[in-house]
């Protein structure tokens, strides 16, 4: 009841003086929002650029078949052609089943793998029509992982994945340049795709939609677009003339920690194929970790510039405090006759702390509604979807709360210690 | 008039103690008030008679001597006690009235009751009785600088009655007024006297106001010089 009766007290007190209220608010409008306006920022920045990242597969484990450094290498004291070492051939490599085996093992860690040889990137002709392409076999792991969109047909069977049979996936683009867009009549033609100096024919199977990359800053024209025409590893690798993989990518279960599931790959195969022995390793690295040192990064940036802020909410909070002493001399004659009206010191404490918090939450919220604002224009500015947290309206009311309470203490006490006799004579 | 309602034994006061500049502003003062009493006390400015309020109104503390309000011992209440015994038991009327700013005039005489910890609808409720026994049912929401002297202090004394206090303490209440202003301040005065059996302690130096009052004391360096019985209501006309 108090509590309403001091809020519309304080209320009342703002609108008698609305400039000098104005002016007291400004430190803490400028400092609330700016930190509004840099966190957001900052926050668009971040989810934008993780979200980009995710896509990416930056989580992923990418794992290969190298070399064994020498310890010279190692230590970064020198490095040795190529020549004088074996670089490993198809026989080194990992084995289907090998992969396999490291799948069941880190079963609940790895959520899936992804396989891909790489084939050709050329362009396959018909007559006067023409079509860019990137040929890639692929396993079911990264036809996911490029999270493909099918608009017709279908995915490759089990038989055909392992059997290594001639079908295709292909992009809308390429049924655009080959078929006119008829996609009822591009499912279950024949592609021919040169490959070297042979062709091979592929049953198209299934039209995927092609996606534009968020990174894609280069204008080709949608005729001249080279995308990507899928068929199972297993063909691939029959037209590569090889059988094992030097390289595969590890996505792991989200919410696996994907350092040590890092360092307990490279464990799994060194220490059981590629032994101290092998002239040969498993290197294994993520991506993740680089990340981490970019969000590191960013943050010491929004931490730095949150320090500007900060004390510019000091300066504010010096402000308040300052008008806070004006007012309660201005009122002292008030605040003698509340004391002999039976005011205990306690109310006149309580009713000038909530003045001056009253003064930063208003302050705090205008400075929050011009923070989204310039937040808002910030993003529009840097081109990254605005994104408003919970997290910045939490703190732009509680720090307004506490510079309330926090420099408004002092002023009330001494308002509250005030002796009435002194007071109710102050001219 | 049998129950005292005030008790003072020796209240000394002394001001800047330990000092060269010590005074004695209350030499060891004896008074008895008891309930439904109109009380004037006289004297000249210096003679002591604010102080002898503000240790009245417990608003200050005696250095010696002891003091019973309504049965309570001031001299060892803690300050918060004096707060609630202010607001409950004590109505104060200035001279320069002390209405709060840019407050109405209905809130004002709220501001007792609020720190009584009265509801909202019931301190409304009463502050519109009281603003009515004192002939201002028609400016309930006028703020103080929009009302006159004498409207203002018949504010200021519908805020004194607010808790229903055992006495009312009136500080030079129409020093600031016209006499006629002042006369319509006396005769409500009166009127809480005669018709709620009020205790009024009028601290004055004007002795025809005080000649209307029940009793009159006269207060002079610091001690009480003289007692008499005063006229009454119609002594002045």
């Amino acid at each position: 009841m108090l509590l309403i009766e001091n809020i519309r007290l304080a209320l009342n007190g703002l609108k008698a003086n609305k400039m000098r209220a104005l002016l007291t608010m400004l430190g803490i409008i400028i400092g609330i929002s700016s930190v509004i306006a840099i966190m957001t920022v900052g926050n668009s920045l971040t989810v934008f650029m993780n979200e980009a990242y995710a896509d990416m597969g930056i989580n992923n484990i990418d794992v290969m078949v190298e070399r064994r450094m020498t310890e010279e290498e190692m230590n970064g004291q020198g490095y040795y052609s190529s020549g004088i070492y074996k670089e490993p051939t198809d026989s080194d490599y990992l084995s289907a089943q090998i992969i396999s085996e490291y799948l069941d093992k880190f079963e609940g860690r790895a959520d899936y793998i992804i396989l891909q040889e790489y084939v050709s990137a050329n362009s396959i002709t018909e007559g006067d029509r023409y079509a860019y392409i990137n040929a890639y076999g692929v396993n079911y792991g990264k036809l996911k992982m490029d999270n493909i969109n099918l608009l017709k047909g279908r995915f490759f069977t089990e038989n055909e994945m392992s059997g290594g049979k001639m079908v295709c996936i292909i992009s809308d683009y390429t049924v655009d340049n080959m078929y006119d867009g008829d996609m009822e009549q591009a499912v279950g033609s024949v592609l021919t795709v040169p490959v070297g100096d042979k062709n091979y024919d592929f049953t198209i199977v299934g039209i995927y939609e092609y996606k534009q990359s968020q990174f894609d800053f280069n204008n080709t024209s949608k005729k001249d677009t080279s995308t990507n025409f899928y068929m199972p590893v297993t063909s691939a690798k029959r037209i590569n003339h090889s059988e094992n993989y030097q390289y595969f990518n590890v996505v792991p279960v989200p919410g696996t920690d994907v350092n040590t599931l890092v360092d307990d790959t490279m464990n799994f195969f060194n220490t059981k194929y590629y032994t101290e022995s092998s002239p040969f390793d498993v290197w294994a690295y993520s991506m993740s970790s680089y990340m981490e040192e970019m969000n590191t990064m960013m943050n010491t940036m929004t931490i730095a510039i949150s320090v500007i802020a900060g004390i510019a909410l000091l300066v504010g909070g010096i402000g308040v405090m300052n008008i806070m002493l004006v007012s309660i001399t201005e009122r002292t004659r008030e605040i003698g006759t509340r004391k002999a009206l039976g005011a205990p010191n306690s109310s006149i404490r309580i009713q000038f702390i909530v003045e001056s918090i009253v003064i930063c939450i208003i302050g705090g919220t205008i400075g929050m509604v011009l923070g989204f604002g310039l937040g808002a224009l910030g993003c529009k500015l840097t081109q990254t979807p605005v994104s408003f947290s919970l997290s910045s309206v939490l703190i732009s009311v509680g720090f307004s709360l506490a510079i309330g309470v926090f420099f408004g203490y002092y002023p009330a006490n001494k308002a509250a210690k005030l002796d009435p006799i002194e007071a109710l004579r102050y001219e | 008039m049998e129950k005292k309602i005030i008790e003072m034994r020796g209240i000394v006061k002394r001001f800047f103690i330990g000092s060269p500049n010590e005074i004695e502003v209350l030499k060891g003062i004896d008074l008895d008030v008891y309930e439904g009493e109109f009380l004037a006390v006289v004297g000249q400015s210096g003679s002591g008679k604010s102080t002898l309020m503000n240790i009245m109104g417990t608003l200050d503390r005696p250095t010696e001597g002891s003091y019973i309000l309504d049965g309570i011992n001031i001299g060892e209440s803690k300050d918060k006690e004096l707060s609630g015994i202010r607001n409950k038991k004590i109505g104060f009327v200035f001279q320069t009235y002390n209405l709060i700013a840019k407050t109405d005039a209905i809130k004002n005489v709220e501001v007792p009751m609020l720190y009584a910890g009265m509801g909202m609808r019931e301190r409304h409720e009463k502050s519109r009785e009281l603003l009515e026994m004192v002939g201002m049912s028609d400016r309930i929401h006028h703020l103080p600088e929009e009302l006159s002297g004498g409207q203002k202090q018949r504010v200021a004394i519908a805020r004194a009655m607010a808790n229903d206090p055992s006495i009312i303490l009136a500080d030079e209440p129409t020093g600031a007024l016209d006499s006629q202003t002042g006369r319509m301040v006396m005769d409500i005065f009166h009127e809480l006297h005669e018709k709620h059996g009020k205790t009024i302690i009028l601290i004055t130096h004007s002795p025809e106001l005080a000649q209307e009052c029940e009793r009159i004391i006269t207060v002079k360096d610091g001690e009480i010089i003289g007692e008499r019985k005063g006229g009454g209501r119609n002594a002045s006309d």
